[in-house]
């Protein structure tokens, strides 16, 4: 069907939100710098704020719009795949599969341009394992979410006892690897996801089509010339793509996936997370976490990870105890 | 279009529900399967509309195969209709009509005047063009069964397998209904449906399916099979048959 109205409001109404956010999270810090004086700046006029706003802070901020932006779609993805709403990477194993990936590299002394990599492998590995064990029925939720589950346990416990054998300075790097955080990072980060995110445009436009079927059973999927299974090995592919290359980036910023596809989904009434809007709504979550894990204990800066976790367990409460209905 | 099954096998797991059976649906009729419970009805339309696997045997399509036939082809021109479609949840009724038209669609072309209007003309046949704005999920059972129709004949193929579209329906609706898939028939389309009611069966179909364990016992015009012999081979229940005061039908009535 044609894109709803109400879609279309709604994904401007976030779009704009997010733009004030932006430059609101480019004013404030130590020195606080007036929106005139950002917009100066970032149009281009000599100011006297051109380090602090174009150096420091604006590759921060175009990185959480990105990381946002990847995760809530990748979150879309997945959870629109599985028909349920707990079915998000950080939950069915594939950050904790990049997490495992990435200590490993980071306590045996390997090169910082393998860590990256490392973890993009953990993340794939990690769920194709959790797909084959959920294929084996044909994807049915429950089932997949539950082997998703039990891989994400175990992958953190298997974390915990390498860096905990490990020795404590680098126990110490994997944990704040492991708690996703923007601090120190920017252009190189942003490059890649923003690459990631370009080839992998046409794929988008495919998947906001074929995610129509999604939420129909295999049989009428079939009967209107669907072939239910591989487009949904198709359309989970993308997720996972994005999210375990995501988390190789900026380590685990929990929870976005989860959180903003679902808030999307209700704020445009529609069945199934819509791709665009999730998009929008992760980045908005993360340019909102990142000031906030900024701002809040300052001059500490708390990982953004932190601070989108401490949003998401009451989220997923709330989840679970809707759910009964 | 002319649907032949020949020395068919299927089943689920280890189980066949049905070994080397052999049935023609000839073009441009309504066809009426019927059969008591868990005789393999539903496993037969099912394989007939390639949504499961054939074991042995096949299916052709106008003399394809209609399971080597790449399936979006096959979907321009076979729609069917599952016997309890999953409802998702929160689509309006308007949409999940659109989604009949996804056959006819691709991502790069993803909606034309054309699905706009066919969307239209099966809600206004199927009844439903009042609801388009309502959810599926929170209509009645015959409302939904209904809208399903209407997604069906949105895909506008020239042949349609329906599995008991009158469930949930009451008797009105159900008339209704059976009504609809005699036009579609008179505009030329070939129709399947199973039906558990074999007085209308027996008034609608030009050609009748009768089956038991996943055998077809009988098939043939109503008129020339359904006797009283049929009902007590195929339901095991005693009968008179006595012609339809109204259409001169076979008219079973329970002895
Ligand atoms: N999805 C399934 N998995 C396993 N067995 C099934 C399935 N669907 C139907 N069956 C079995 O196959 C047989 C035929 O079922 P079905 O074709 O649905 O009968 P009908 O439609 O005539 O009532 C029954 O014994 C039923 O239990
Ligand atoms: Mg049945």
């Amino acid at each position: 069907m044609r894109v709803k109205g109400r879609t279309v409001a709604v994904s401007a109404i976030i779009l704009v939100l997010l733009v004030v956010a932006f430059v609101v999270a480019l004013c404030l810090g130590k020195p606080y710098v007036a929106p005139g004086d950002v917009l100066r700046s970032l149009f281009g006029e000599v100011t006297p704020y051109d380090v602090v706003v174009q150096r420091l802070r604006l590759p921060r901020v175009v990185l959480a719009v990105v990381v946002g932006a990847c995760f809530g779609v990748a979150g879309a993805l997945i959870q629109s795949v599985a028909r349920n709403p707990l079915a998000s990477p950080d939950v069915v194993g594939i950050t904790q599969g990049a997490g495992l990936a990435a200590t490993i590299a980071l306590t045996s002394g390997a090169a910082a341009v393998v860590i990256a990599p490392a973890a993009l492998g953990g993340g794939l590995l990690a769920a194709a394992v959790v797909l084959g064990l959920g294929a084996r029925h044909g994807l049915a939720a429950q089932r997949f979410v539950l082997a998703g589950v039990a891989v994400a346990i175990a992958l953190r416990a298997l974390t915990e006892i390498v860096m905990l054998t490990a020795e404590p300075i680098d126990g110490q790097r994997a944990h704040i690897w492991l708690v996703g955080t923007l601090a120190g990072r920017g252009w190189t980060e942003t490059s890649w996801l923003a690459i990631t995110l370009l080839v992998l445009l046409p794929v988008l436009a495919w998947a906001g089509w074929a995610l129509r079927t999604s939420a129909l059973d295999d049989d009428t999927a079939k009967g209107l010339g669907v072939r239910p299974v591989a487009r949904r090995a198709g359309l989970a592919a993308v997720g996972v793509l994005l999210a375990a290359m995501v988390t190789a980036q900026v380590g685990a910023v929990d929870f976005v996936a989860l959180v903003a596809p679902q808030v999307a989904r209700r704020l445009v009434r529609a069945e199934r997370p819509p791709l665009i809007a999730a998009a929008l709504t992760g980045s908005l979550l993360v340019v909102l976490a990142d000031l906030a894990g900024r701002l809040l204990f300052a001059p500490t800066q708390l990982p953004a990870g932190v601070i989108t976790a401490a949003i998401g367990g009451p989220y997923l409460l709330f989840l679970l105890v809707r759910r009964k209905s | 279009m002319k649907l032949i099954a020949r020395d068919l096998s299927a089943g689920y797991g280890p189980r066949s529900v049905f070994e080397n059976l052999g049935v023609e649906l000839p073009a441009g009729a309504f066809t009426v399967i019927v059969g008591p419970n868990a005789c393999g009805k539903s496993t037969l339309l099912r394989t007939l509309a390639r949504l499961l696997p054939v074991r042995h045997g096949s299916v052709l399509l106008d003399g394809a195969d209609i399971h080597s036939l790449p399936t979006r082809e096959v979907a321009r021109r076979l729609g069917v209709l599952p016997q309890s479609p999953l409802v998702p949840e929160g689509v309006t009724v308007r949409d999940l009509v659109g989604r009949g038209r996804q056959p006819h669609q691709s991502w790069w072309r993803q909606w034309s005047d054309q699905d706009s209007a066919a969307v239209h003309e099966a809600m206004g046949q199927a009844g439903v063009g009042d609801l388009a704005t309502r959810a599926v999920d929170q209509l009645s059972g015959g409302q939904r069964q209904r809208v399903w129709i209407a997604m069906t004949l949105a895909q506008q193929t020239e042949a349609l397998l329906l599995d008991e579209p009158t469930t949930f329906l009451d008797l009105a609706h159900q008339v209704e209904v059976l009504d609809l898939l005699g036009r579609m028939r008179d505009d030329g389309r070939t129709v399947v449906a199973v039906l558990h009611d074999l007085n209308q069966a027996a008034r609608y179909a030009d050609h009748l399916v009768a089956m038991r364990d996943g055998r077809v016992v009988a098939s043939g015009a109503p008129r020339e099979i359904v006797t009283a012999e049929l009902v007590r081979n195929v339901f095991g229940l005693d009968c008179v048959v006595v012609p339809c005061p109204v259409t001169g039908a076979p008219l079973v009535v329970p002895a």
